[in-house]
């Protein structure tokens, strides 16, 4: 029993670290690093980004574009996965899996399989929760998922945001400053 | 050697192709951004063979793409995922040939006297007098352009704000900036496409390369060497930015060596090192002045996409005796504001992006204790930071005088940077829902600019690291020049304090060795 307990301890701290290493990835990177197999998405953690995304961006009524339209999930794992640490990617797994399994007692059923209210519902549920490891994922893999869809540029029309300007506004160079003569 | 070519001498991984690599100097300086730019320069300049080690890639300023994700991947440490073991806390550093320099919003403060005084009181730096740093402000604020903003650069959402204050009558700063005729595209944050911030990497060095400095980027220190108590160079390895596979061992011989490698990265080299530590405050004492975005909504659309990135401040309740938080507009492209508020999940999201055109934010950064550590065990990085209670009362504070600011400014509502959909909307609900809030990880969407710690400058060896004059008390010849030996956090925008402080430890390199 103490070995139990001792190993959810150590589990409960790993999600917070994995959750950690999640929340707080805003990056796109233009110079990712050749997917390996380590890195590259499983079945399950594309199910459940693709779950999230769908539950995030019910764009039907609305402006926005379509995440279905776009290469959202690719962005995930090319721009993102692939630059990730062994260790973190490693840790990433075991997290979304612990996600995935968290709606098992309230919802009756996995997030990939629920119906969108009951995963919407699920969502809101772990940000509010009182657990520091439920708010980090929940948080954390929602703002991967919506993240990757507003780095793609095609996103940005509906917003009116008119993205990078120095070309367009024809600017030049001011170049390296003259080194200070006194 | 001295030249007027007034470019990089640079070399990547790109250009290096033999396993192994030896070079000998006089000074090697660790770390390319504010404190490893100013060394290297000042040093060049005195005729020594100065070789500067970047851990980071080389982007050259046109290769920058205007967009944050992007710049994230190629100018941020860690890609922008360097984050508190809770993941609330996402410390943003540059990770490129010029550092934090490439990608701050270029606001510049002096550092106020109240802590120059406290760390000459509570540290022992009575060296480091207001009257004798002025000098170093002046020749800092001459070198990289650093003035007030002019009238027209502002934003869409700073003049919101300004209206505001105006309202409630609190004074506005107006901030001051290392910029050269900005062309007020808000890009600070992914690094200025035309060359317009007075970064390091087209001011200090360029100027050092003038006088025969050389620059490695993609080679990250692994080793500082000491014999008999003295620095006596470095090891490194040139990793290929791309395959993350180490192609070349290098080796620097050099009597001097000037870590600047940042907060972050600083002490963890000196652990991997093994060195420096006998007061065992290396590591210790991180802050990191934690900020909250409030963003505002309007009826109307604002358009706050573009302008200057920062050009507004309110620092009326900086100083801590006054409340220990400070406001700062920030214009901001739809990736950050995709994940700074949470207005609940599906349609609410939805529907809180689609109104992006009416949002502005307002930030709230808090002066906080020096309660966290940066460690690194069994190969890996862990910044152990929470936010103190005490802290968290200003912070609530200050979100409480920047909502009633966003108020006055027009706004119709507010949402707040936590995990669970919070939002204000209106002036009667402020106190209520700001009240409410209690200090717990992983419930806020915090960001630092400025991790500071973590190598504490003293005069008593065994409360601090560094001495006085910037050296360790344990190596000799070995310094240290970047945030990591602030003693305290001070509140404002550490910058300024680091390109004065990195001067005034260049010179008094000079004096200990080459006079």
């Amino acid at each position: 029993m103490k070995d139990l307990i001792i190993s959810r301890r150590h589990f409960i701290k790993n999600v917070a670290m994995i959750a950690a290493s999640i929340s707080a990835l805003p990056a796109v990177n233009v110079i990712a690093g050749v997917l390996t197999d380590v890195s590259r998405m499983d079945d399950l953690e594309r199910a459940v980004f693709a779950k999230m995304l769908k539950i995030s961006l019910p764009t039907g009524d609305s402006t926005l574009v379509d995440p279905a339209s776009l290469p959202v999930l690719p962005t995930i794992e090319g721009a993102l996965l692939a630059g990730m640490a062994p260790n973190i990617r490693q840790g990433l797994r075991g997290g979304i899996s612990y996600f995935n399994e968290g709606s098992l007692k309230a919802f009756g059923d996995r997030f990939i399989n629920l119906n969108d209210a009951d995963a919407i519902r699920f969502v809101d549920q772990w940000s509010a929760s009182s657990a520091p490891p439920e708010r980090a994922l929940s948080m954390g893999i929602k703002k991967l998922t919506v993240l990757a869809y507003w780095a793609i540029p095609n996103t940005w029309g509906p917003l009116g945001y008119d993205g990078p300007v120095s070309d367009k506004w024809n600017l030049s160079s001011l170049g390296n400053t003259p080194e200070p003569t006194i | 050697m001295s030249t007027d070519n007034n470019k990089l001498n640079i070399k990547t991984a790109q250009d290096i192709q033999n396993p192994k690599l030896t070079i000998d100097a006089d000074v090697v300086v660790i770390g390319s951004g504010a404190g490893g730019a100013i060394n290297a320069y000042e040093l060049a300049k005195q005729g020594k063979k100065v070789v500067v080690l970047e851990a980071g890639p080389y982007v050259p300023s046109s290769e920058f793409k205007e967009m944050l994700a992007m710049a994230m991947g190629t100018l941020y440490q860690d890609e922008g995922g360097q984050s508190n073991t809770h993941g609330d806390v996402t410390v943003l550093q540059g990770a490129c040939v010029g550092g934090s320099t490439v990608v701050n919003a270029a606001l510049c403060f002096r550092t106020p006297d109240y802590f120059l005084n406290l760390w000459r009181d509570e540290h022992g730096l009575g060296n480091l007098t207001p009257e004798r740093m002025s000098g170093y402000f002046d020749k800092i604020e001459k070198n990289l352009s650093i003035e007030p903003n002019a009238r027209h650069e502002t934003s869409i959402g700073a003049d919101l704000i300004l209206k505001g204050l105006n309202k409630l009558n609190i004074e506005p700063g107006i901030a001051k900036r290392n910029i050269r005729d900005c062309a007020m595209t808000g890009f600070c944050f992914s690094g200025c496409k035309t060359d317009r911030k007075q970064s390091m990497l087209v001011t200090y060095l360029p100027w050092a390369c003038n006088h025969g400095a050389e620059i490695y980027a993609d080679t990250r220190v692994t080793r500082i060497v000491t014999k008999n108590g003295q620095a006596a160079g470095v090891e490194a390895e040139v990793v290929d930015p791309k395959t993350k596979v180490v192609k070349t061992q290098v080796t620097v011989n050099a009597p001097i060596v000037v870590l600047a490698a940042g907060p972050v990265q600083s002490p963890i080299i000196l652990q991997r090192s093994g060195i420096a530590n006998s007061s065992g405050q290396v590591g210790k004492n991180f802050a990191c002045h934690p900020s909250m975005s409030v963003t505002a909504m309007f009826e109307e659309k604002v358009d706050d996409f573009h302008g200057a990135t920062h050009s507004l401040y309110v620092d009326t309740h900086t100083l801590p005796d006054e409340g220990g938080y400070i406001l700062l507009n920030a214009v901001q492209e739809p990736v950050e504001a995709s994940f700074q508020a949470e207005p609940g999940t599906g349609k609410n999201y939805v529907a809180y992006m689609e109104k992006y055109r009416n949002s502005i934010r307002l930030i709230t950064l808090i002066h906080d204790k020096n309660v966290g550590e940066v460690r690194y065990t069994d190969g890996v990085k862990e910044i152990l930071y929470e936010v103190d209670d005490h802290d968290f009362d200003a912070m609530k504070e200050g979100l409480k005088f920047n909502a009633k600011i966003l108020f006055a400014s027009g706004a119709k509502y507010l949402y707040l940077p936590t995990s669970d959909r919070t939002v204000i909307n209106s002036v009667v609900e402020i106190d209520d829902v700001i009240d409410s809030l209690k200090n717990e990880p992983a419930r806020y969407r915090y960001t630092s600019f400025h991790p500071q710690g973590t190598c504490r400058m003293g005069a008593d060896p065994k409360t601090s690291v560094v001495n006085p004059y910037g050296e360790t008390h344990d190596v000799k010849k070995l310094y240290i020049s970047d945030a990591s030996l602030l003693p305290t956090s001070i509140g404002y925008n550490p910058s300024e304090t680091v390109y004065a402080l990195s001067s005034y430890i260049a010179d008094e390199i000079i004096k200990a060795n080459f006079s």
